[in-house]
């Protein structure tokens, strides 16, 4: 049963991903243990999207069914059974209204089991750093569509090192318009053109701290 | 030489360029809608007001970087309204809901609704914009601006003439998907290409008439060839190939068909990354659409590909404009010419030099144009 689930999950059938997530749930199986093949439907939509067989229409599509079927769980699941893989602040950097590719990285972090501290859009430098020190996240995700994100990213990094905590935090931006070159200008740590890779490079991330 | 003189001078380059055959040299166009009031000292909030400002603001912008063969979207009239009716959104304007200096913002989200699809379906959708358009915009705002635009547009496109400078574009007709997409907004659009596909593509269907129509009476109003065909959240990079060729690509070749055969050019104004689909390009008639992308696309790809069937206006990134060096745009410009050589390339802004490009940035771009744009 729980091979269907996650073959329902990485194959994007909502009708069925919820019918079984509830059908289990009513059998009395472990809520976990059914978030579990949630999760691992999910890591299959993250290989297909890296293999190129899925896009970003299909990331948007993943992430809505996984929060649905984690809205049926969420009642019967220990808080902490969720985010047990590291702490990640983001937001959408002061000026810039945009969120939809950030929703789309928080989507699959929260599937890939991260605790994620969502500051939304237009979010001051001062809000992020009062998010890191509240949580003592390891990760601080800014994105931004427009270029005028570019000079607000970089006021939130150095807004990071003025208050001690860029060595504790490791940084990434993403957006529409980001290159290598706005990494370099912001002073972030890495740079991503799409969702999947702000996930890869949490783990990389919190792997290196666990070392 | 006369204005006059000289804008045939460039016109005729221009399309050369378009037509794949050798120039002179490189021509070189402007796009920068927020860059422009803001090179010359004007408030955005200013320049959203008032309607005769984008002229003013593109042409002094213009003659006082030098060089340009001409503007790449006839800017006329107030942004916003405009914007909201591409994007069927609301925008922040700036002076009104945001900072005065600050740039204008789409809010994307879902006023269109569902069970719109059925009323376009029904209805047809200039009856739908019609109950539409009051979700995203005071009416009285709009149909001023509007108004304003139907009187002045032909005085606009003079003005950019008297100064020598050829209008390369004057209207946009963008594919169902981006229209639908603005309106629900991306996400939930997304929902609805996987929830309703049948309904969404038959809405698609309605529409199209509706799309080509009004974009062929402004051409033949104004005179000006050249259409964009938008491409922004339809590109290859975000949707599958199964929905691309399903809800994008046939709607871009029926329009860029019945464009071409009204004996107009396409410009497909496409942001983001289409590289993986360069190839279809090929599906279109030949030398007489021009790809416009905004750095993203893969430009070897796209000679290697379509090179000898499309030209391509573009394509220095936005990002570059406002985060790089003068050295960076000078290599960026060096490396096209050297890729393009003397057939097919016309030099512009990708998308929009944005409202934080360095002035110095922008001069580096005209300066690089003129160095080796010389390839005959």
């Amino acid at each position: 049963m729980s091979d269907q689930l996650t073959t329902a999950m990485a194959d994007l059938e909502e009708g069925t991903v919820l019918k079984l997530v509830q059908q289990r749930l009513d059998a009395g199986d472990n809520p976990l243990a059914i978030l579990t093949s949630c999760r691992e439907g999910m890591t299959l939509v993250g290989k297909r999207f890296e293999a190129c067989e899925y896009y970003v229409s299909e990331l948007v599509m993943a992430g809505e069914i996984f929060k649905q079927a984690t809205a049926l769980l969420s009642s019967r699941l220990k808080s902490d059974a969720i985010g047990q893989r590291g702490k990640v602040v983001i937001g959408t950097v002061k000026g810039d209204i945009h969120d939809i590719g950030k929703d789309i990285v928080v989507n699959l972090l929260k599937a890939a089991n991260y605790d994620v501290r969502d500051l939304g859009v237009d979010v001051p430098p001062q809000k992020v750093v009062d998010a890191v020190k509240e949580t003592g996240a390891t990760v601080v995700g800014l994105s931004g569509l427009l270029t005028i994100a570019f000079d607000s990213m970089k006021e939130t990094v150095n807004a990071l090192a003025a208050a001690g905590l860029r060595p504790k935090v490791k940084v990434m931006i993403g957006g529409g318009s980001i290159t290598e070159t706005v990494q370099r200008y912001t002073g972030a740590d890495a740079w991503g053109t799409d969702a999947q890779i702000a996930v890869s490079l949490c783990n990389q991330w919190i792997k290196e701290v666990a070392k | 030489m006369s204005n006059e003189a000289l804008y045939q001078e460039r016109f005729n380059r221009i399309q050369k360029a378009i037509n794949l055959e050798p120039v002179d040299r490189v021509p070189v166009v402007f796009m920068g809608v927020a860059f422009a009031p803001r090179y010359i000292g004007m408030s955005i909030a200013d320049f959203c007001a008032d309607p005769e400002a984008t002229v003013k603001a593109n042409l002094a912008t213009m003659d006082k970087l030098g060089g340009f063969d001409g503007i790449n979207l006839a800017g006329a009239g107030r942004i916003t309204p405009l914007l909201t009716a591409m994007w069927l959104s609301r925008l922040g304007v700036p002076g009104r809901d945001l900072p005065p200096d600050s740039l204008w913002q789409v809010r994307e989200a879902e006023v269109m609704t569902v069970d719109d699809y059925d009323f376009i379906i029904n209805n047809g959708w200039q009856a739908f914009l019609g109950s539409y358009m009051p979700r995203v915009i005071d009416m009285a705002e709009f149909g001023e601006a509007m108004g304003w635009l139907m009187a002045n547009m032909g005085s606009c496109l003079s003005a950019y003439r008297e100064h020598g400078y050829v209008s390369v574009c004057v209207t946009a007709a963008s594919p169902p998907y981006e229209c639908f997409c603005g309106g629900r907004s991306m996400q939930k659009f997304i929902f609805d290409l996987h929830r309703i596909p049948d309904k969404v593509q038959a809405a698609m269907d309605k529409i199209m008439p509706d799309i080509i129509g009004p974009a062929i009476g402004t051409a033949s109003a104004t005179g000006i060839k050249g259409i964009w065909v938008g491409g922004w959240r339809a590109a290859s990079a975000l949707l599958s190939p199964k929905l691309w060729d399903r809800f994008a690509w046939p709607y871009y070749v029926k329009i860029v068909n019945a464009l071409v055969e009204a004996g107009l050019t396409p410009v497909l104004h496409w942001d983001q990354d289409w590289t993986r689909d360069l190839a279809r390009l090929r599906e279109l008639p030949a030398k007489k659409c021009v790809l416009n992308p905004d750095g993203m696309t893969n430009m070897r790809k796209f000679k290697e590909l379509v090179g000898d069937r499309m030209a391509m206006m573009g394509d220095v990134p936005a990002s570059m404009f406002a985060a790089g060096t003068p050295d960076d745009i000078y290599k960026y410009v060096r490396d096209l010419v050297r890729l393009f050589g003397s057939t097919g390339l016309i030099l512009c802004p990708g998308c929009d030099a944005p409202i934080n490009t360095k002035p110095e940035n922008m001069e580096a771009f005209v300066a690089a144009a003129r160095e080796y744009g010389k390839v005959a």
